[in-house]
């Protein structure tokens, strides 16, 4: 299975986001996936950029949608963001011709073309979907039985179920499976389909803080060895952000790891936290890590 | 009862006056692409029960709507509310009319950028893509956390493509209008 990948502006830049690439990549290539990457990729400019222009958005995401096509290649993303724009792209493309006809006119005053054949597919619908249960599962070489983990589906890769065609997003349950199917506890609580707030951050800061605060409050209550985030806003927001809470609201035993999804499936699949970078996490990731009962060898300093 | 109440009689009292009311905004908003669901709204309120911000401060999406389709265009393209939304789309899923909230905002917020009412974060991240290709350039210090952690080297944004998208677009001209304007005093 060959498909063309676009990892986002944040996952390959930030620090605490590193590893979702990491283990992304591996897990990829231990299943067989091969992948490459979309060249000189440019921002697929998301809902931010939406709200200053929703056309130059457009145009902007099928820049990338155009070079995957040129590949003969499907595209995949870890971004919730991306798998966003990139849907939105053909959605409009289908639904609009006189804005696809505008689209194709921008993309061809930059020498491109998108004729909207690309299907966008986010990694967390590609792993249950195209890759499946069975083969995940005999590809195991660590039962992560007694992890207790949180999962944030974040907003972006569901909703709305209408233009992203993957699941209803009000109690959505294959990316439960998938925890639960690699031995791990998929805990449901309060609070864990709702909103982090992450497109506030830059608009109003302090609003994108009270909304968090009210998820973080949730998770704590939950008592998880670690949260799990698939989008990349969600983790910039529980992981970056969980220390400006803690202190601004002073919640004394906020720490709460957060792990990238790809992760869990990596620890699964026998790599060490090291090289699917848990020790570049803002929240401290050791107490995690000791539970897994790694083996000195297997990286558990990090 | 048997308590006295001030009675409002002055004019001025009126929340909504006719001079504020633009008639043929909720055409013109609905007539954008993906705003045809406006016309639908019944002001049911499903928006406002989901919303995630609204759990936290008085914005309330139906208020927005309400506000658009009454026409105070003036109002809603000025206020700050129309920037709150977060972009959870939970009233896009529930709505059962097929508002598409969301995307209405999108086209309010697409013309308070034409008016100077552009968000200032987001003029930013703007600023930064059309100047390095992505919303957050690649530090020194990043290229050697790539390189510890096994990643390949990160390819340069196609700037050339992008700078072409972005004229042909015509975002250019509306990051003109903000251009030599100190948004953050």
């Amino acid at each position: 299975m060959k498909m063309a990948i676009a990892w986002g502006c944040l996952v390959p830049s930030r620090r605490s986001l590193l590893g979702y690439e990491a283990a992304t990549r591996k897990v990829l290539d231990h299943l067989g996936v091969e992948i490459v990457d979309i060249p000189n990729e440019t921002c697929c400019a998301p809902f931010w950029m939406q709200s200053l222009d929703i056309t130059t958005s457009l145009a902007l995401a099928a820049r990338n949608l155009a070079k995957a096509e040129q590949m003969g290649l499907d595209l995949l993303t870890p971004c919730s963001g991306c798998f966003h724009s990139y849907k939105r792209v053909n959605h409009t493309m289908k639904k609009y011709p006189g804005v696809k006809e505008r689209i194709q006119d921008i993309l061809r005053s930059a020498g491109l073309r998108y004729d909207g054949t690309v299907e966008a597919r986010h990694l967390v619908d590609f792993l249950y979907t195209d890759i499946g249960m069975d083969v995940i599962k005999s590809k195991m070489v660590r039962n992560l039985d007694g992890i207790e983990l949180g999962l944030r589906y974040g907003c972006h890769m569901l909703k709305p179920h209408e233009l992203l065609n993957i699941e209803y997003s009000e109690r959505p349950t294959f990316a439960d499976e998938i925890i639960e199917g690699v031995g791990a506890t998929s805990k449901q609580y309060i609070g864990r389909h709702r909103c982090c707030g992450g497109l506030l951050r830059g608009t109003d800061d302090d609003l994108a803080d009270d909304v968090l605060k009210e998820r973080l409050v949730d998770a704590n209550e939950a008592d998880l060895d670690s949260l799990v985030t698939v989008c990349s806003l969600c983790h910039i927001q529980h992981d970056m952000g969980q220390r400006i809470i803690k202190n601004k609201y002073g919640i004394e035993d906020l720490d709460i790891p957060v792990l990238h999804y790809p992760q869990v499936l990596a620890l699964a699949f026998g790599f060490s936290p090291k090289e699917i970078g848990l020790q570049q996490h803002t929240v401290s990731t050791s107490k995690l890590v000791a539970k897994l009962k790694m083996t000195a060898k297997e990286g558990g300093e990090a | 009862m048997g308590q006295t109440h001030e009675v409002r009689t002055q004019k001025d009292d009126v929340p909504i006056r006719d001079e504020d009311v633009d008639r043929e905004f909720k055409y013109e908003v609905a007539g954008h692409f993906g705003g045809e669901g406006l016309l639908r709204c019944l002001k049911c309120g499903a928006c406002s029960g989901g919303c995630p911000v609204g759990a936290v401060t008085d914005y309330r999406p139906r208020k927005v709507l309400g506000n658009v389709l009454l026409g105070l265009k003036d109002l809603v393209l000025s206020s700050d509310d129309i920037w709150m939304c977060a972009a959870c789309f939970t009233c896009e899923e529930r709505c059962v009319q097929e508002v598409n909230f969301t995307d209405v905002v999108t086209i309010l917020r697409n013309m308070a950028v034409r008016e100077g009412h552009a968000s200032q974060g987001y003029l930013d991240m703007a600023r930064t893509v059309s100047q390095h290709g992505r919303v957050t350039p690649v530090t020194h210090s990043v290229q050697r956390m790539r390189e510890k952690l096994g990643l390949p080297e990160l390819q340069e944004p196609d700037m050339e493509e992008l700078t072409k998208i972005l004229s042909a677009a015509g975002f250019d001209k509306i990051l003109a209008i903000y251009t030599g304007r100190d948004m953050s005093e």
